[in-house]
C-alpha cells in the first residue's frame, strides 16, 4: 500500500465520523493546552524571578567574610574565635585550585557628607584592591572604571543620594545636574569618645558613572584604594595592621562558574563565610525546573485522560467496523495494512488535538500576558516587581504536537492490534 | 476448460468447540476443481458449504487436511502470504454484498487495488470500466445505500474482478436478491467462467445447478451423492 493512499484513507475514515473525532480530539486539545499553558507560565515565572536577580551578573564570584563562631546560649564572645581574613589567608585563597584572583574590598569606617552646589548627599565610599573595578563585573556608563587619587566613580543611582537641605515645602526641588566630569566636595567625619566630630575635607573629581546593575554597586561610590586606607587610618587614628584585624570583605573569583560551588565549599570548610550567587541561581533554577515538571505533569494527567478517550473511541470504531476489517482482509489487506490504518487514525486524532491544544494554549498565554501587563499598568507600580508572564519556548509547540500524536498512537495501539489480528472469517460474520 | 485441477482439497476437517459440544463443520471433505470450471456447492444451512468456501479462500484455517490452489498449499501459508494470495488470485462475492458504506461504487470497486499499490488514476479507470461492463455507468458516484440490492451485488462482482483473479469464490451470491437480479448475477458468473475463470459458488439456490459444470452436495459437513442429497432434503422439507 502506498503511503499517500494510507494517509488519504486515514483522512477519509476520520472524516466519516467527524462528530466523534471532534469530541475525542477536544480531550487532547484540553490536555495539550494545559501542558502548553502551564509550562509557559513556569518558564515566564522563572524568567521573571531570575531577572529580579539582575545584579547577579558575575556567577564566578564568591563573597567571603570573616567566620564567626556559631552562637550558643550562654556563650561568651571572644575575639580570638573570629576567623579573620588576613593577608596570609588571602595568599591561601590565591593558592586554591580554580581561583583566578582575589579582590579585597574596603569601605569607609566613619561618616561622610557630599556637597555639590546647594545639594548635599551621603557618601557610600568603597574601594577595591585591584586597579580596575571592572574586575567586579561592572561596567561604566560614562567615563572610566579606573580610579586614581582625588577621583571618584559614582554608582548609577547617585542622584538619589542628593537632596537640598534648604528645600521649602511647596517649592519645586532643585535638580542635580549630571555630575560626570564635575568635582564634588567631600567631608569625612570622625567622632571621638565624647562625641566631638572632626572633619577632613577633600575634593573628588567624578571620572566615571557606572551602568545600572541592580546590585549594591548602583548605590556605591568607588575611590582609590590607597586613599581609602589613608582616610580609614585617619578615622582610626592609627596605622591599620591587616594581619591582626583582617579584611571585612573579600571577593574570590573563580576561573569558571563550574568550580564556584566547590570553591565556596572549601572556603566554608576553612571557617570563613562564603556566599556565592551561583548557589542562589542554581537553587532557583532547580526550583523552577521542578515546578515546570510538576506543571507539565498536571497537563500530562489531562492528556492521559484524553488518551483513555482515544482508546475508547478507537475500540468503539473497531467494533463498529469489524465487518469492514473482514472485507479489507478478504480483498487482500495485510495485518500490517489494518494496523497502519487504525494506528494512523488514532495518531491523527492525537495530532489534530495537539494542534488545537497548541493554538488554545497559545491563546491562553496571550490572554495571561495581556491581563498581566494591564494589571501592572493599572497598579502603576512599575519597577522590578514579579510579573505574571507566560513565555512559550520554541520547542514547546513542536514537542506538544509530537507528544499528543504519540499519545494517540499509544492509545490506539491495543485496539489496532486487536483489529489487525482478527480472523477474517470471524470479522466478516460479525453482526 | 482444461483438465488440470486448479483447486485440490483433501481430507479437510474443520471442527469447532461450542461449549462442551464438538461441531464438525467439515468432516473429511475431498474434492478437485478443474481450471475454468463452474462449481456449485449445494447444501442446506449448516452443511459446511460456506466454511469450505472460506477455507479455500484462506479466510480461515482448517483443523486438518490440505488445500492446494494453483500449486500452492494454502493451509501452510502465513498471514502475509495469505493476504498476497487473496490480493492476487481471488475475488470474493458475498450474500450481503459487503460493500464499504461510506465509499462510492467506484471507490468500492477500486478499493482492493489500494492494497496492491496501484496508482489512483489507474485503479479508478479500471473500476469505471468494470462498472460500465456491469451496466452501472450512471451509478459510479453512488453510495451503496443509494443502490438496489441487484446493483450492489453487481458492484461487488466488479470489486471481485478488479484484480483480475483466476478464482472467484461466491457465498450465496443470489441469497439476498429477487429472481431477476439473481439471474443477472448467475449469467455474469457464467460469462466469467467462459472467460476462463474458475468459479466456486456455495448456494442452496437449485437454479445455480443449470450453470454448473460440477456440483458438490454437502450435508452435515460430508459430501453426499445428488440422490442422497435430494432424499435428505425431501425428508427434512
Amino acid at each position: 500500500m502506498r503511503f499517500s493512499d494510507l494517509i488519504s484513507l486515514i483522512i477519509d475514515n476520520l472524516g466519516r465520523r467527524k462528530g466523534r473525532v471532534l469530541l475525542t480530539a477536544i480531550g487532547v486539545v484540553i490536555g495539550t493546552a494545559a501542558v502548553v499553558t502551564l509550562v509557559s507560565l513556569g518558564a515566564g515565572l522563572q524568567k521573571s524571578a531570575t531577572s529580579n536577580l539582575w545584579g547577579i551578573n558575575d556567577l564566578s564570584s564568591i563573597q567571603v567574610s570573616p567566620g564567626y563562631p556559631k552562637y550558643e546560649p550562654g556563650m561568651s564572645f571572644n575575639e580570638a574565635d573570629i576567623k579573620k581574613i588576613t593577608p596570609a589567608v588571602i595568599e591561601q585563597f590565591k593558592g586554591m585550585k580554580g581561583v583566578k584572583q582575589v579582590i579585597i574590598k574596603d569601605n569607609i569606617r566613619g561618616g561622610s557628607l557630599l556637597k555639590y552646589g546647594k545639594m548635599e548627599g551621603w557618601g557610600n565610599f568603597n574601594s577595591v584592591s585591584v586597579p580596575d573595578i571592572k574586575d567586579l563585573g561592572i561596567e561604566a556608563a560614562q567615563g572610566v572604571t579606573v580610579v586614581e587619587k582625588g577621583q571618584v566613580i559614582l554608582g548609577s543611582q547617585y542622584k538619589n543620594n542628593f537632596y537640598d537641605p534648604n528645600q521649602k515645602p511647596g517649592k519645586e526641588p532643585e535638580q542635580l545636574p549630571d555630575l560626570f566630569g564635575k568635582t564634588i566636595d567631600v567631608q569625612f567625619i570622625k567622632w571621638d569618645n565624647e562625641g566631638n566630630q572632626t572633619i577632613r575635607r577633600a575634593k573628588l573629581e567624578v571620572v566615571g558613572i557606572l551602568k545600572e546593575s541592580r546590585s549594591e554597586h548602583d548605590w556605591s561610590m568607588y575611590i582609590n584604594n590607597d586613599e581609602m586606607l589613608k582616610v580609614n587610618e585617619w578615622i582610626a587614628g592609627k596605622r591599620i595592621d591587616f594581619s591582626k584585624e583582617g579584611y571585612n570583605n573579600v571577593v574570590v573569583q573563580a576561573i569558571s562558574p563550574d568550580v564556584v560551588v566547590e570553591l565556596a565549599k572549601q572556603i566554608t570548610e576553612l571557617g570563613f563565610q562564603a556566599y556565592t550567587p551561583q548557589e542562589a541561581v542554581e537553587g532557583i533554577n532547580s526550583f523552577f525546573a521542578i515546578m515546570q515538571i510538576v506543571f507539565g505533569g498536571v497537563g500530562a494527567i489531562a492528556l492521559l485522560v484524553a488518551a483513555i478517550g482515544i482508546a475508547n473511541t478507537m475500540t468503539m470504531a473497531i467494533l463498529e467496523r469489524t465487518r469492514e476489517i473482514g472485507i479489507m482482509k478478504a480483498i487482500g489487506a495485510t495485518n500490517n495494512n489494518i494496523l497502519a490504518i487504525f494506528l494512523g487514525e488514532a495518531a491523527g486524532i492525537g495530532f489534530l488535538g495537539g494542534i488545537g491544544g497548541v493554538l488554545l494554549g497559545w491563546a491562553i498565554c496571550a490572554v495571561v500576558n495581556a491581563l498581566g501587563s494591564s494589571l501592572l499598568a493599572s497598579g502603576g507600580g512599575g519597577g522590578a516587581g514579579t510579573q505574571l508572564n507566560a513565555i512559550i519556548p520554541l520547542w514547546l509547540p513542536i514537542f506538544s504536537v509530537a507528544f499528543a500524536t504519540v499519545v494517540g498512537l499509544i492509545s490506539g495501539l491495543f485496539p489496532s492490534l486487536n483489529a489487525a489480528t482478527m480472523v477474517p472469517v470471524d470479522a466478516l460474520k460479525y453482526e | 476448460m482444461s483438465n488440470t485441477s486448479f483447486v485440490r482439497v483433501s481430507d479437510l476437517y474443520k471442527i469447532y468447540q461450542m461449549g462442551n459440544q464438538e461441531v464438525r463443520a467439515l468432516d473429511g471433505v475431498s474434492l478437485e476443481l478443474q481450471e475454468g470450471s463452474f462449481n456449485v456447492i449445494m447444501g442446506p444451512s449448516g452443511s459446511g458449504k460456506s466454511t469450505l468456501l472460506y477455507l479455500v479462500g484462506g479466510l480461515d484455517w482448517p483443523t486438518s487436511g490440505q488445500i492446494e490452489v494453483d500449486g500452492q498449499r494454502i493451509e501452510l501459508m502465513d498471514e502475509n502470504q495469505l493476504a498476497q494470495y487473496r490480493r492476487e488470485k481471488l475475488g470474493f462475492i458475498f450474500q450481503s454484498f459487503n460493500l464499504v458504506s461510506s465509499m462510492s461504487a467506484e471507490a468500492n470497486v477500486a478499493f482492493p487495488l489500494r492494497f496492491s499499490g496501484v496508482k489512483k488514476a489507474k485503479r479508478l479507470k479500471r473500476a469505471v470500466s468494470l462498472l460500465e461492463r456491469m451496466g452501472l455507468k450512471e451509478r459510479i458516484g453512488h453510495k451503496p445505500t443509494e443502490l438496489s440490492g441487484g446493483q450492489q451485488q453487481r458492484v461487488a462482482v466488479s470489486r471481485a474482478l478488479v484484480n483480475n483473479p483466476s478464482l472467484i469464490l461466491a457465498d450465496e451470491p443470489t441469497g439476498n436478491l429477487d429472481t431477476t437480479s439473481g439471474t443477472i448475477i448467475m449469467d455474469l458468473l457464467k460469462e466469467l467462467r467462459e472467460e476462463g475463470k474458475t468459479i466456486l459458488v456455495a448456494t442452496h439456490d437449485p437454479r445455480m445447478l443449470q450453470y454448473a459444470t460440477n456440483a458438490i452436495f454437502l450435508i452435515d459437513g460430508k459430501e453426499v451423492t445428488e440422490e442422497n442429497y435430494k432424499k435428505t432434503i425431501q425428508q427434512q422439507g
